[in-house]
């Protein structure tokens, strides 16, 4: 089959998600042309619009956060105004809940760590607790507290980057899956799609877990698997809180939105196992299960309608922690996926950051600890 | 490749309307002009006009104006509106109250 | 978790149909549908439906759906009501709202027949109260017995709005003008000219450039448009109405299907979002059926034959029914869903426009343009050789000028005087070699109230004219009203000389009115001398 051969760029980003979106905006900035490939007919329909909207630093691995530290200085306060579109940035702070002294455990082990990267996080009581968030129910007795998380909103967030790097001149083609990348002389450069060859000096494959299938047609494997999520959200109700919430047991995380709405993710306990039909569909269980454990921490949401349910998979990790990297093995290669359910509150540093690598060869923050090879067996 | 696939075609430019102020999706208050704008902003499926302005993601999921947004961004793109995908179908059906959703015998389920 | 054989989605026409065939095949059927009552849009539909005896032709839609709840019953389909279905699961799960609960079920098929919802347009204030869709107003007068305003302004003339509009005037609301963008009429000329001849006038080519009012609706501005469907500045018109109804089309409420993972297709033709079916309504998912509005726009009675289908293919698909008896079973019915999609407004003529009729008639302009028929029609399709009657007395004057499907009146008359013949969309024709007794059944199996007895000997200087009344009060013996002609225009006094109404006339009165010979083919209503028509 012929194709057609695209006009070259400067950097071709496969993935039209949060990660691409936000890298081809920062590289654009930097004066690189850029084309970025979506395989779907929508931008940001993966996990991008399909999350808790949390930009959060407390309960984060080590690794990565530092990243998360420095998008909450430097970027999220002024992203809004950045991109003409708000992304709802509210920094509230972070309460991860419990109800038992097992919980308690969990809570003061994710705070010890994080203390020790220099976060301002630390354990709260019940009487605490619900002098933040007097919503609360009584059985809700300890929680780690980080002021300065917050959440934002995915769905504009993802989107506000697409409209501003297209308006700088990105090109963003739909419905153009990636093939297959091929490789000239040794450094990529070509990337194969239904309709087209599109060729570049670089490559970043940021494809959630369909990174894994692309990137082994130049020999790449990052240990990842798709696991199915679910998330509800309300219709608009009064204002009652500001902050992310999240539980030491994962029963639930969400916030409410600037709208009203709350949206929460919750789990069944089967997420693992979950099967679809081919795209991410809710089970019959997942949202009744979500409302259970919310309401048994949120009584007064009761009464709350569900308007809607989703799924979606996100491309979790063998060490949970993304990778974030350039592949020496293949010059001109860059990964940036296996976020494995926690990228949103990242993606902007990413963004900027892995724009950096691509465009000067080095990022303000250390990104070493995040490499696409850091997967050793057992000794 | 469908044109509509290339969110760099030229569309023209956003030039206003007279009836720009006319109140396209009830539940959400998204008017026409706002999802005009959106299309203008790159925004080319009914599923990113939800997502960029909320327009359909409201009490009736967009039962009322999930064809009036169609045809409205399949004027501005001067496609068929067929052409566009509808936007998702999600449960709940209908809006349902959390205590009642989370109402089930778990041991029937 | 509780299994069925078949789980129906919807116990409207399409619904109740399908559970009843798969329950009489011995299958467990249990029916879920949201609303407090069954039946779906049946209840609503006080009118006659058109079609043939196999489609309840001439049968009031509730009463059709009186007796779908009874064979339902009879075959032991559990109908749950109250029962919101969130959503339809892998391995044809099926989680239902029953009551403050939700009920998780399971079934081998699924036939869903949610049937559709009414689109909208928008036009300044269309969001103001007092805007509302056909639905709602039939539902708020048959269903609910409140009146959904004073003086009310129609939008659309397809057949929901033609109906509609009757039912406002039986409800006692004054209809002020029937709107549509459309350059003619949509729905079945009989509907239009029934209420034509109460005086509603009809604006086509016009839209609504304006709901007016702050809190609610007080009056409605129109314009006329142009050939872009854009309004011409300068055309605007003015009605004081309390209420706007819309009437521009239904949509299929297919989220279910495509939540389930149905292969949807866009197709206008079928309104919207449809499922991709076989000629028996099964889906891409093997099991998985849509019967009704729900894959594509058509009318109960189509509805009904589908749901019949989708049924019989559920119980063949689970081994309940033969291959062969499927085979034969279903040739029937699809013969009788073919003899619906015949005619002027089969689904496959959509936006076509005829010129003449199978017979070769050119068709009439003016019930296009106006809703009723001028009196160069009358040339052509009354004074036909075959409907002209040379002897003196009673006659029938069938004033249906449209191949719609639909025969009722060759079997209402017993001594054969109307012939439809084979083919059902075919113009009746009267055999004026038999003498007519006057006994008033072709006028009450007309589902379109288009057949009139004349007698233009009935008093020297004066003729008698039958027609259908369907409002209330009913006039009374004797009592002096005023005539009125095919577009409502009052032509002067008319006196009731009789009043029927019997079981057979299934509660539509035969009145007769004495008026001059000269209006013998002129006058085609009564207007009761106190108010107007309608009240």
């Amino acid at each position: 089959m012929s194709k057609h051969l695209s006009k070259y760029n400067d950097v071709i980003i496969i993935g039209g998600g949060i990660i691409g979106n936000a890298t081809a905006y920062y590289l654009a900035k930097k004066g690189l042309s850029v084309t970025v490939l979506e395989a779907s007919k929508d931008i940001g329909i993966g996990g991008s619009s399909r999350n808790g909207g949390g930009v959060r630093q407390s309960g984060r691995d080590t690794r990565e956060l530092p990243l998360a530290m420095w998008g909450i200085k430097n970027l999220w306060p002024g992203l809004s105004e950045e991109l003409g579109v708000d992304v709802e940035y509210t920094q509230k702070g972070n309460l991860r809940l419990g109800k038992t002294a097992a919980h308690q455990k969990i809570l003061q082990g994710l705070t010890d760590k994080a203390v020790s990267c220099g976060l301002d996080v630390r354990m709260i009581n019940g009487d605490e607790i619900r002098a933040i968030n007097p919503y609360l129910s009584d059985e809700v007795t300890c929680a780690s507290w980080c002021p300065t998380d917050g959440h934002a909103n995915p769905l504009t967030a993802t989107l506000g980057y697409y409209k501003k790097a297209r308006e700088l001149g990105v090109r963003f083609i739909t419905e153009s899956p990636c093939f297959e990348l091929r490789k000239i002389k040794g450094v990529i450069r070509q990337v194969v799609t239904p309709d087209a060859i599109y060729e570049a000096d670089k490559v970043l494959v940021a494809a959630g877990f369909d990174s894994r299938k692309i990137l082994a047609t130049v020999g790449i494997d990052v240990p990842m698997m798709p696991l199915k999520m679910e998330c509800l959200v309300t219709e608009a109700e009064p204002p009652m809180f500001l902050q992310m919430l999240g539980t030491a047991d994962a029963d639930f995380y969400g916030h409410q939105s600037k709208h009203g709405s709350f949206v929460f993710g919750g789990s069944s306990g089967f997420e693992h196992l979950n099967k679809d039909n081919g795209s991410p569909i809710s089970s019959s269980i997942g949202a009744s299960c979500t409302c259970r454990g919310i309401i048994k921490y949120f009584p007064a949401l009761a009464d709350a309608k569900i308007v809607r349910a989703w799924a979606g998979w996100l491309d979790d990790c063998a060490d949970h922690v993304p990778v974030i990297s350039p592949v020496e093995e293949v010059p001109g290669l860059y990964i940036t996926c296996a976020f494995s359910g926690h990228g949103f509150g990242i993606a902007p540093a990413v963004g900027y950051n892995v724009a950096e690598m691509i465009a000067d060869g080095h990022s303000t923050i250390d990104l070493s600890a995040l490499r696409y090879d850091r997967f050793k067996p057992k000794q | 490749m469908k044109s509509i696939n290339d969110r760099s075609q030229d569309i023209g430019p956003f030039v206003s309307q007279t009836d720009d102020a006319i109140i396209i999706c009830r539940c959400e208050e998204i008017t026409k002009g706002e999802i005009r704008q959106a299309i203008h902003d790159g925004m080319f499926t009914v599923n990113e006009i939800r997502r960029y302005l909320r327009a359909g993601m409201g009490l009736c999921q967009g039962q009322t104006c999930g064809k009036l947004v169609k045809n409205l961004i399949a004027r501005e793109l001067n496609v068929i509106p067929d052409q566009l995908d509808p936007a998702t179908s999600r449960s709940p059906m209908r809006p349902m109250e959390m205590k009642v959703l989370g109402n089930e015998e778990v041991s029937h389920v | 978790m509780k299994r069925y054989d078949l789980i129906v989605v919807g116990a409207g026409p399409a619904g109740l149909s399908a559970a009843i065939e798969a329950a009489r095949c011995g299958m467990s059927v249990a029916v879920f549908d949201e609303n407090t009552k069954p039946g779906g849009q049946l209840f609503k539909q006080i009118h006659k439906f058109f079609g043939s005896k196999e489609h309840q032709a001439k049968i009031r839609g509730y009463k059709i759906g009186e007796t779908l709840l009874a064979e339902a019953a009879d075959a032991g389909v559990e109908v749950f009501l109250n029962a919101t279905v969130a959503g339809i699961y892998l391995d044809k799960e099926v989680l239902v709202q029953i009551g403050a609960a939700m009920e998780h079920f399971k079934a081998d098929t699924i036939i869903i027949a949610t049937g559709a919802a009414e689109n909208m347009v928008t036009f300044d204030g269309w969001t103001l109260p007092g805007v509302i869709g056909a639905g709602a107003a039939q539902t708020m007068m048959n269903l609910y017995g409140i009146k959904p305003g004073q003086r009310v302004l129609m939008l659309g003339s397809g057949n929901v709005g033609l109906v509609v509009s009757f039912q406002l005037m039986q409800a006692g609301c004054e209809v002020v003008a029937l709107v549509d963008a459309a350059p003619k009429v949509g729905g079945y000329g009989v509907h239009a000219a029934k209420i034509a001849r109460c005086g509603v006038p009809f604006y086509l080519s016009h839209t609504i450039t304006k709901a007016e009012g702050s809190d609610c609706v007080s009056g409605v501005e129109i314009s006329q448009v142009d050939e872009d469907f854009a309004p011409i500045p300068g055309t605007q018109k003015h009605f004081d109405v309390d209420t706007i109804c819309l009437a521009v089309g239904l949509s299929p409420m297919s989220q279910l299907l495509k939540m389930a993972g149905c292969n949807m297709v866009d197709d206008p033709r079928r309104g919207g979002q449809v499922p991709q079916v076989d000629e028996n309504g099964e889906t891409s998912i093997p099991g998985l059926f849509a019967a009704g509005d729900v894959s594509g726009i058509e009318e109960a009675s189509s509805a009904m034959i589908q749901g019949r289908m989708s049924g019989l293919a559920a119980a063949a698909y689970l081994g309940f029914l033969s291959e062969q008896d499927k085979d034969n079973r279903l040739a029937d019915l699809e013969i009788a869903l073919d003899s619906l999609h015949q005619g002027m407004f089969a689904p496959g003529n959509k936006g076509k426009t005829f010129t003449k009729t199978d017979e070769g008639i050119a068709v009439s302009q003016s019930l296009l343009k106006k809703g009723y028929l001028d009196d160069a029609d009358l040339e052509r399709f009354i004074h036909r050789s075959d409907q002209t009657d040379e002897k003196s007395g009673i006659h029938p004057v069938i004033e249906c000028t449209q191949n719609i499907p639909c025969n009722p009146c060759q079997d209402a008359c017993t001594r054969g005087c109307i012939k439809v013949g084979k083919t059902i969309t075919a113009l009746p024709r009267i055999d004026a070699t038999i003498s007519c007794t006057g006994c008033g059944m072709c006028i009450a199996s007309c589902s379109g109230q288009a057949i009139f007895l004349v007698d233009e000997d009935y008093a020297p200087g004066y003729a008698s004219i039958t027609l259908p009344y369907e409002f209330l009060p009913r006039p009374q013996k004797g009592e002096l009203g005023t005539a009125l002609s095919r577009s409502g225009q009052p032509l002067g006094h008319a006196e009731i000389i009789d009043v029927r109404s019997a079981k057979t006339f299934d509660q539509t009165t035969l009145v007769t009115i004495k008026v001059p010979v000269e209006q013998a083919m002129t006058a085609r209503f009564y207007q009761p001398e106190t108010n107007a028509a309608g009240q």
